[in-house]
C-alpha cells in the first residue's frame, strides 16, 4: 500500500537541502533524510514543542499543537514530530537555540502591569507664589500659605502637621515667599493634607512606592505618580523568613516575648533596604516618595502593622481587621517623606488578604461578565471564583513544595534550577533545560510539575505517583534512572557527574507524594469552590492565573498532574505578579483604591477547613491526574496512547 | 393510571458479576450483578442476592470470644473440620484467615499456608477466599504459596492494598483467581485502587473490594456511607466502582467489648450472649442494606438470621 | 427542590449591607441553601424574592412533634436520601407497645422499667422515646385504663393505637394535652378520625394496605379537616415490603415534592418478626432505612442497646471529618519497653500509621491526640496540636505507668513543637520522627533497638 503513497518534494531552509518523501511522513523523519537532525526529547509525541519548524509553502496535516500560539500556527510554526507531508513543501529549520527559546517565551510570557485607570493619585503639587507679610497686610505666615494653597487647589480645608509648620518660617524665606506644595486629598475632594513643602520653584518630583509583601519575597515598584512610569523595580528575600517559612511559623513566632515587634521590625528592614534600592545613588531622594501602597496576604499586612495575626490562626480564624488605618511613614520609621500615607489594601479572611483583592482588581474579574476563575499558586492557593455580578473565594495550603521546600533536590527558581524536563516515552531518558542554561543544581516548581507530568505519561511512575523499580529497571538496564536509593525508590534526573552540585539529582516516592498533596490541595480548593456555587468545568470562561510563581507553570503539565482543571488551553491566561499590580494601581489611582474596597466587601469567602467535602475531593485529588479520569478527558486520552 | 408515580432511578450501569470458583471442580458462585440498590426490585434486578461467607482461621482461635468457642466446638482445632462444619451450616463460601502467618502470632511461612489452605480445598466443594494477616510482605509471602497450590480453582486471594498489589494481582493472573482489593473506608482510595489493579492488567471482573467494615457502634456508619457512595457510582456507570463488595462483619464485630465480654460491662448492655449476636447481626444487615455482596460472619445463629433476612429481603 | 446559594442569590437584593449578620449577599444566600439560617434575617428581600425562595425552602417532609412534656419525639423534615449527601436530621422515636389485653401490673413494670432505661455511649445518654397502647382488647373503657397507668408512670410521648373513635376520644379527652399520636384513621374511620385530631390538635397517623393511592387520599381526607401533623403507615411489616415502601415514600417526597405523602413514617418491626432478635434487626433497618417512628413489641436492654447504637451511628453527621477516638491504642502487642508514637485523631492519618506501624513488626503504642479529626499539619496550623495538648494527652492516658522508658516519637511535620515539649514534659526525651507515614519502619528500625 505504502508505495502507492504519491511522493513529495520538501525543501529544508536555510540550507536548501531537498528530498522527496512519501505522502504522510513526519516532517522529522523527511529532515532526517535530508540529513537535518532535530531532537525529540518527548520521543515523537507533540508534547514537548522542542521540535518546531515552520512550513512556508504547503500542506501539512497534524501540525495544531497546544504548545504554539494561534499567531504561530498562522504563520505556519508545526511541530516536526507529530505534523506529516501533504504536499510539496518548502519548510525552514531554525537551528537548535532558537527552537529552545521559542518554548521558553510561549510558557513565560510575562505582563507588564497594565494602567486601568486614568492617573489620579490624589497627590498633587502646587508651586505658589505668596506676597510677603507687610504691616498692611499681617496675616500669619501659616494662614496665608493656607489661604493661597485652599484657594489654588479648591479645598475647604487643609490640615498641617506640625514639623511643617516648624520649619515655615525657614521655608517661605529661604524660597523667597515662593513654594512647591505637595498636598494629597483626603477622603473628601474639599479637605486636604499638606505632605511637603519646598522652598522655591525648583523641581521636586512626586514619587510614590507599590509593594508586595510576600511571605517570601518582597517587592517594590517606584513610580512617578504623574506620569505613571515604574522608575524602578527591586525585589528581595522577606527577611522575617529567618523566623519561619511560612505564616503559620511566623504567628506562632510573633506570639513569642517581643516576637511581634520583631517581625515588624524586620519588614520594615526589608522595605528599607529596597527603598535604598531604588533611590540609589541618592538615598536622600527617599523623601520623595509621598505615597505607599502595600498588597500582602492578611499575616503580612497584620505583620506589617504591628497588629498580632495570633487569632488567624485559631478556631474560627478571624483576623484582627479586614481593613487597615492608614498610617503615616513617619510612625512606622520608613524612609520616605515621614508625612506619606501608607495605604495597606483591606483583606478578605484570615488566609485570603489584600493580595488577593489586589490580584482580583487586577484580573478584572469584578467587571467581567464571563464567569472567571482566578487564581494565585503559591505557599497557599488562594481561588477567586465569578464574574461582575458575585464573588467568592477560598483557601488552600498547598505548602511550599512548588517553592522548593520538602522536596529533597527542590530550589527556588534561580539560574541553575531545572525549570523543563522531558522523558522519551522509548527510552525513558530525560531532557533538562536550566534556568540560565546553568549546569543544574535542583529542580524548581515548574520544573517538579514538568517532571510529574511526564513521569506519569510516560508510565515511570503510576497513578498514585509509585515508581515500578523492579520492570523499570528492567527495562533501563544497568544504569537505571529508577532505582531504590537511600529515600526509597526514585528516578535520577541528572547523574552527580553532570549536576552542579556534584550529586544526583532525583527525584523519590516522598517527593513526588509531597507533590501529589500540593496539586490535591489546589485542586479540591477549586472543586470545592465550584461546587458550592454550582458551576461545572465547562462553564469557566476564562481562567487567569497570577502570582510570581504561576507565571512558569506549563499548562499542559499542569493540567497533566491535574493542578489546573482540564479547560481548553486558549482559556489560559497568565496575568504576572497580581498583587504587585493591583499595588500599582491604587497607588496611582483614588478610583481604583475605592474599587478596590468594593471588590474586598463583595467577595464572599468559603472556609475550606469548615467543609468536610475538601477532605474527599482532597482524597480524590491524590492520583495522577485525579481519580476522576473523565474529568480530565486531555489525559485519558494521553494515558490511553501511552499504555498501548 | 395510579394517581401516585414512584419514580424509578434509570441507572445506566451495574455491577460487575464476579464468579468464585466453578472451575477446577469447584462450585462456583457468582455474586454482584445488581442493576439497583439492594432489593428495590420495583426498579431493577439484583440477580444474585447477598451471600453468606463464614470465617475459619488457621489457628484455633483461643481469643475468640466464649459464644464463638462454644458454637464451634472442637472444630476450632483444624481448619477443614471447620470448614466442613461451616458448609453444613449454610455457609456459601469459606474464608479461610492466615492469622499465623502474622509476624506477632507465629510468623509461619509458606508451607504452613499452603497446608491450611489444602485442608480447607479438600474438606469442602465450596468457593473459597484465603486472607494473609494484613502485613503486606508477608500477605505476598503466603499467597502466592496458596495461589499456585489452587491454580485453576478460582479462589479469592486478599488482600491487595497499595503498597503490595502488584505482586498478588499478577497472581491472580497467572493463576486465575479473584484479588480482594481493601481500601480504608474511603470512596476515593477505593477507586484508586481498583484502577491501579486494572492497569496492571487484572480483568475487572477478577477483583472484589473490601471498603474496610466498622462494627456497628465502631465506625459502622463511615462504612455504610462508603458503600452506598461507591454503590451509587457504580450505578451511575463509574465501571472503576462496579466491584461487588465483601465485608468482614464477624471478625470487626466480635472484636469489640460490647461483643466480646460478659463480665465487667455496663449492666444496662443486657445479657452478653444476646447482645453480642446482635451486634453482628445487625452489623452485618446495615451493610447488606448500603450493597455488600459477601458478608463474612462468625456466629451460625447469626448466619441463619442473616439469611433468613436476605431471603425476606429478596421476597 | 432545594437551591444552590448562586440561585438563592438572584433573588436577594445584593447591597451586601450587611444587616443579616453575614458579610455578603451570597454569604447569606449559601447558609439559606443549607438551611443554617431563615430567609427572614434579610429585612430588605422584595416580596418576589420572598415568594419565589420561600416556596424552595419548604420542607418536603413535614416534622411532627410528639409529646407535651419536656421530653418530644419529632421527626420528618429530612432532605436528604443517603447520610452521606448532607445528613439525617431527625432520628427516629423508638417506642416500645403495650396492650390493653396485659395486666395493669404487667404494663406498669414494663412502662417504668422501659422509661428509666438509659445507656451511655461516647458521652451521650440514649434512651426510648415513648409507648404506644394498643386496644387489643377493643374495649373503651379497657384501654382508658390502660393509658391510665403508662400515663401515671411515664412523660414520654403516647401513641394512642385504636381504629375506634370513641375508644380514642375517650382517651383524648384526658391526655389531648400530651399531645400524643393518634393510631389510626383508615378509610372506615377517616372522618371520625380526622375529626379528633382537628378537635384535638393531635397528630394522627394514616393506614392503608392498598398502595400509595390511597394512603395518599387519606392524607388529604385529614388534611382537608384542618389537621397537618400527620404520620404515615404504608401497610408493609417485613423486611423486603417496608424498605421498599418506605423508600418510595422518601424519594416521592424528595424527587418530586409530593405533598400528599410527604410526612414522617411508622414501622411495626414486630408484627412479622419471629424473634425478638429479628424484631431488633428489622428495626436496625427502619433506623437506617427512613423510619420515622419504630414501635417495638418489647423491651430488652441486650436489644435495645445495639439498636440504639445504631441510631447514634446512622444520625452522626457525616459532614464531621472522620475521627478516631483520642486515646491510646496498641499495634500488636507493645511491651513497656516499646515505642510510643504521637499522632492526631484524624482517621486517615491513624489508619496510615497504624498500619505502617503494623508492617514494620514493632509492636508500639499509639498515642492519639484530639485535633477534632484534623491531619498533623492542618492541626498544627490551627492550634489544636501543640505541646500544652500533647502533654495533657501523656499525662490523661497515664503513659508513664504503661512504660518504662520515658520517650516519645513527635511526627516530623511538628518538629518545631520539640523544645516546647521538652519544657512540659521535663522528663521526657522527645524523639522527632518522620515526616511520612511510610517512613516509620525504617525510622523504628534506625532509632529503636
Amino acid at each position: 500500500m505504502s508505495s502507492q503513497k504519491p511522493l513529495h518534494q520538501v525543501v529544508f531552509a536555510p540550507e536548501g537541502r531537498t528530498v522527496r518523501v512519501p505522502h504522510d511522513t513526519l516532517l522529522v523523519d523527511a529532515a532526517a533524510q535530508a540529513g537535518l537532525f532535530i531532537d525529540i526529547p518527548c520521543g515523537g509525541q507533540g508534547r514537548c514543542g522542542r521540535c518546531q519548524v515552520k512550513v512556508e509553502e504547503g500542506l501539512t496535516t497534524h501540525g495544531e499543537s497546544p504548545y504554539l500560539s494561534r499567531q504561530q500556527m498562522a504563520e505556519g510554526w508545526v511541530l516536526s514530530c507529530v505534523c506529516r507531508v501533504a504536499s510539496d513543501l518548502k519548510v525552514t529549520v531554525p537551528p537548535k537555540r532558537e527552537r529552545e527559546r521559542a518554548v521558553t517565551t510561549a510558557s513565560r510570557k510575562a505582563a507588564a502591569p497594565p494602567l486601568d485607570w486614568p492617573v489620579s493619585p490624589g497627590i498633587h503639587r502646587f508651586s505658589v507664589e505668596l506676597s510677603p507679610p507687610s504691616l498692611e497686610d499681617p496675616t500669619t505666615d501659616l494662614e496665608r500659605l493656607t489661604v493661597a494653597l485652599t484657594r489654588r487647589g479648591g479645598f475647604s480645608s487643609l490640615e498641617v502637621p506640625l514639623p511643617i509648620v516648624q520649619q515655615l518660617p525657614v521655608t517661605l524665606r529661604r524660597g523667597d515667599w515662593r513654594v512647591n506644595a505637595v498636598v494629597e486629598q483626603g477622603p473628601t475632594p474639599e479637605r486636604a493634607r499638606l505632605l511637603a513643602l519646598h522652598p522655591g520653584h525648583e523641581p521636586c518630583p512626586l514619587w510614590g512606592l507599590a509593594v508586595d509583601i510576600g511571605t517570601t519575597n518582597v517587592v517594590a515598584f517606584l513610580v512617578d505618580l504623574e506620569s505613571g512610569k515604574i522608575l524602578g523595580q527591586a525585589s528581595s528575600l522577606n527577611r522575617q523568613v529567618a523566623r519561619g517559612e511560612d505564616v503559620i511559623s511566623r504567628i506562632i513566632y510573633s506570639l513569642k516575648g517581643d516576637g511581634l515587634a520583631v517581625l515588624q521590625r524586620l519588614v520594615m528592614e526589608t522595605i528599607t533596604s529596597l527603598i535604598a534600592e531604588l533611590t540609589a545613588p541618592r538615598p536622600a531622594d527617599s523623601a520623595h516618595i509621598h505615597s505607599v501602597v502595600v498588597a500582602a496576604n492578611t499575616t503580612m499586612s497584620h505583620l506589617f502593622l504591628g497588629i498580632t495575626p495570633r487569632h488567624i490562626r485559631e478556631e474560627p480564624y478571624v483576623p484582627v481587621t479586614n481593613r487597615y488605618p492608614v498610617v503615616r511613614a513617619g510612625e512606622l520609621g520608613l524612609p520616605l517623606n515621614p508625612n506619606a500615607a501608607i495605604y495597606t489594601i483591606p483583606s478578605i479572611a484570615a488566609y485570603v488578604g489584600g493580595d488577593i483583592t489586589s490580584g482580583a482588581l487586577t484580573s478584572g474579574i469584578y467587571k467581567t461578565p464571563a464567569l472567571t476563575l482566578f487564581m494565585d499558586v503559591g505557599t497557599n492557593g488562594e481561588i477567586v471564583l465569578g464574574n461582575a455580578d458575585w464573588l467568592m473565594t477560598d483557601a488552600c495550603s498547598a505548602g511550599p513544595a512548588f517553592e522548593g521546600a520538602g522536596i529533597r533536590c527542590g530550589m527556588r527558581a534561580i539560574p541553575g534550577a531545572i525549570e523543563d524536563i522531558t522523558i522519551s516515552s522509548k527510552t525513558l531518558e530525560p531532557t533538562i533545560r536550566t534556568i540560565g542554561d546553568e549546569p543544574p543544581q535542583g529542580i524548581c516548581g515548574s520544573g517538579m510539575i514538568s517532571a510529574l507530568s511526564e513521569m506519569l505519561i510516560t508510565g515511570v511512575i503510576s497513578r498514585s505517583g509509585r515508581l515500578n523499580v523492579d520492570s523499570m529497571g528492567q527495562r533501563m538496564g544497568e544504569r537505571s534512572r529508577v532505582r531504590r536509593g537511600d529515600h526509597g525508590p526514585e528516578y535520577v534526573f541528572v547523574w552527580a557527574q553532570d549536576s552542579g552540585t556534584g550529586k544526583d539529582i532525583s527525584f523519590s516516592e516522598v517527593d513526588i507524594d509531597n507533590l501529589i498533596r500540593a496539586k490535591g490541595a489546589i485542586y479540591a480548593g477549586i472543586e470545592v469552590m465550584l461546587k458550592s456555587a454550582g458551576i461545572t468545568h465547562d462553564m469557566i470562561e476564562q481562567v487567569l492565573i497570577g502570582g510570581a510563581f504561576g507565571q512558569h507553570i506549563n499548562i499542559e503539565d499542569a493540567i497533566q498532574i491535574g493542578l489546573l482543571p482540564d479547560l481548553p488551553w486558549e482559556r489560559f491566561k497568565y496575568l504576572g505578579n497580581t498583587s504587585l499590580s493591583g499595588a500599582y494601581n491604587v497607588l496611582l489611582s483614588r478610583e481604583a483604591r475605592a474599587k478596590a474596597e468594593e471588590v474586598a466587601g463583595k467577595m464572599t469567602y468559603l472556609e475550606l477547613i469548615a467543609d468536610n467535602s475538601f477532605m474527599n475531593e482532597f482524597t480524590a485529588a491524590l492520583f495522577l491526574p485525579h481519580t476522576e479520569i473523565d474529568k480530565f478527558p486531555s489525559v485519558k486520552v494521553l494515558l490511553e496512547q501511552g499504555s498501548q | 393510571m395510579p394517581k401516585v408515580e414512584v419514580p424509578l432511578e434509570k441507572w445506566s450501569g451495574k455491577v460487575r458479576e464476579v464468579t468464585l470458583g466453578g472451575s477446577g471442580g469447584r462450585k462456583g458462585l457468582t455474586v454482584g450483578g445488581e442493576a439497583t440498590l439492594p432489593f428495590l426490585s420495583f426498579e431493577g434486578a439484583m440477580p444474585h442476592p447477598p451471600s453468606v461467607a463464614i470465617e475459619v482461621s488457621d489457628t484455633p482461635a483461643s481469643e475468640w470470644a466464649a459464644p464463638l468457642r462454644q458454637a464451634w466446638g472442637d472444630a476450632l482445632e483444624d481448619p477443614g473440620a471447620w470448614a466442613k462444619k461451616a458448609a453444613e451450616l449454610g455457609a456459601d463460601l469459606i474464608v479461610l484467615r492466615l492469622n499465623s502467618a502474622h509476624p506477632e502470632q507465629g510468623n509461619t511461612g509458606p508451607e504452613q499456608a499452603k497446608a491450611a489452605a489444602e485442608k480447607v480445598l479438600a474438606a469442602v466443594n465450596l468457593p473459597v477466599v484465603v486472607l494473609g494477616p494484613e502485613v503486606p510482605e508477608k500477605d505476598n509471602e503466603v499467597l502466592m504459596a496458596v495461589s499456585d497450590l489452587a491454580a485453576g480453582q478460582r479462589i479469592g486471594l486478599g488482600y491487595c492494598m497499595e503498597k503490595n498489589y502488584r505482586t498478588i494481582a499478577a497472581s491472580c493472573i497467572a493463576n486465575n483467581h479473584v484479588a480482594l482489593a481493601k481500601t480504608p473506608i474511603d470512596l476515593n482510595l477505593a477507586k484508586q485502587l481498583n484502577i491501579l489493579i486494572s492497569d496492571v492488567g487484572l480483568s475487572a471482573d477478577s477483583i472484589i473490594m473490601d471498603p474496610t467494615t466498622g462494627a456497628l457502634g465502631y465506625g459502622l456508619e463511615y462504612t455504610y456511607s462508603v458503600m452506598e457512595r461507591l454503590r451509587l457510582a457504580a450505578l451511575v456507570g463509574d465501571k472503576m466502582t462496579a466491584m461487588p463488595m465483601f465485608c468482614t462483619v464477624g471478625e470487626e464485630s466480635w472484636r469489640q467489648k460490647e461483643s466480646k465480654f460478659a463480665e465487667g460491662v455496663p449492666p444496662t448492655w443486657g445479657q452478653h450472649d444476646r447482645r453480642s449476636l446482635v451486634w453482628e447481626q445487625i452489623t452485618a444487615l446495615a451493610l447488606i442494606n448500603a450493597g455488600a455482596d459477601i458478608v463474612v460472619l462468625r456466629h451460625p445463629k447469626t448466619v441463619d438470621a442473616v439469611k433468613a433476612a436476605i431471603r425476606k429481603l429478596a421476597g | 427542590m432545594a437551591l444552590s446559594g448562586i440561585e438563592i442569590y438572584k433573588h436577594l437584593p445584593k447591597t451586601n449591607c450587611k444587616d443579616c449578620g453575614f458579610p455578603t449577599c451570597l454569604a447569606f444566600a449559601m447558609k439559606l441553601s443549607q438551611k443554617s439560617v431563615e430567609l427572614s434575617a434579610c429585612p430588605h428581600v422584595s416580596e418576589a424574592g420572598k415568594t419565589a425562595l420561600e416556596a424552595a425552602s419548604r420542607p418536603p417532609i413535614r416534622l411532627v412533634t410528639l409529646g407535651g412534656g419536656e421530653k418530644k419525639i419529632a421527626v420528618g423534615n429530612e432532605v436528604v436520601l443517603f447520610r452521606h449527601e448532607k445528613t439525617f436530621y431527625h432520628p427516629p422515636g423508638l417506642v416500645v407497645r403495650v396492650k390493653d389485653t396485659q395486666s395493669l401490673a404487667e404494663v406498669e413494670k414494663l412502662v417504668a422499667a422501659a422509661a428509666g432505661y438509659t445507656v451511655e455511649r461516647v458521652g451521650i445518654h440514649m434512651g426510648l422515646d415513648g409507648f404506644a397502647i394498643e386496644n387489643a382488647s377493643g374495649n373503651g373503657a379497657a384501654f382508658l385504663k390502660c393509658v391510665d397507668a403508662v400515663a401515671a408512670k411515664t412523660t414520654l410521648p403516647l401513641v394512642l393505637m385504636s381504629s375506634d373513635p370513641a375508644a380514642l376520644e375517650g382517651a383524648l379527652a384526658k391526655y389531648a394535652d400530651r399531645k400524643p399520636l393518634i393510631y389510626a384513621a383508615n378509610k372506615d374511620n377517616v372522618a371520625a378520625v380526622a375529626a379528633l385530631a382537628a378537635k384535638h390538635k393531635c397528630p394522627v397517623a394514616v393506614v392503608s394496605r392498598d398502595g400509595l393511592d390511597q394512603l395518599s387520599d387519606l392524607t388529604e381526607a385529614v388534611n382537608k379537616a384542618g389537621v397537618e401533623d400527620i404520620v404515615l403507615d404504608p401497610g408493609a411489616r417485613d423486611f423486603g415490603g417496608t424498605l421498599r415502601s418506605l423508600t418510595q415514600l422518601r424519594r416521592l417526597a424528595l424527587k418530586k415534592n409530593f405533598r400528599p405523602l410527604g410526612y414522617p413514617v411508622i414501622t411495626f418491626p414486630g408484627d412479622s418478626a419471629s424473634s425478638p432478635e429479628e424484631e431488633t434487626l428489622l428495626a436496625s433497618q427502619h433506623v437506617a432505612k427512613y423510619g420515622g417512628i419504630v414501635v417495638l413489641n418489647q423491651f430488652d436492654p441486650s436489644l435495645v442497646y445495639p439498636l440504639l447504637t445504631m441510631r447514634l451511628n446512622i444520625y452522626t453527621d457525616p459532614q464531621k471529618p472522620i475521627q478516631v477516638q483520642p486515646g491510646v491504642y496498641q499495634v500488636g502487642t507493645p511491651k513497656n519497653s516499646s515505642p510510643l508514637l504521637i499522632s492526631t485523631n484524624f482517621s486517615l492519618t491513624y489508619f496510615a500509621i497504624a498500619g505502617e506501624t503494623e508492617s514494620s513488626g514493632y509492636p508500639a503504642w499509639l498515642l492519639i491526640v484530639d485535633t477534632e479529626g484534623q491531619s498533623v499539619l492542618t492541626a498544627w496550623a490551627a492550634g489544636k496540636f501543640d505541646a500544652d495538648k500533647i502533654a495533657k494527652s501523656v499525662k490523661q492516658f497515664d503513659m508513664a505507668s504503661k512504660l518504662a522508658h520515658r520517650s516519645l516519637v513527635l511526627p516530623g511535620h511538628v518538629a518545631v513543637l520539640r523544645g516546647e515539649l521538652e519544657e512540659a514534659l521535663p522528663d521526657w526525651k522527645i524523639m522527632v520522627g518522620p515526616r511520612e507515614a511510610v517512613d516509620i519502619g525504617g525510622f523504628l528500625k534506625r532509632s529503636w533497638s
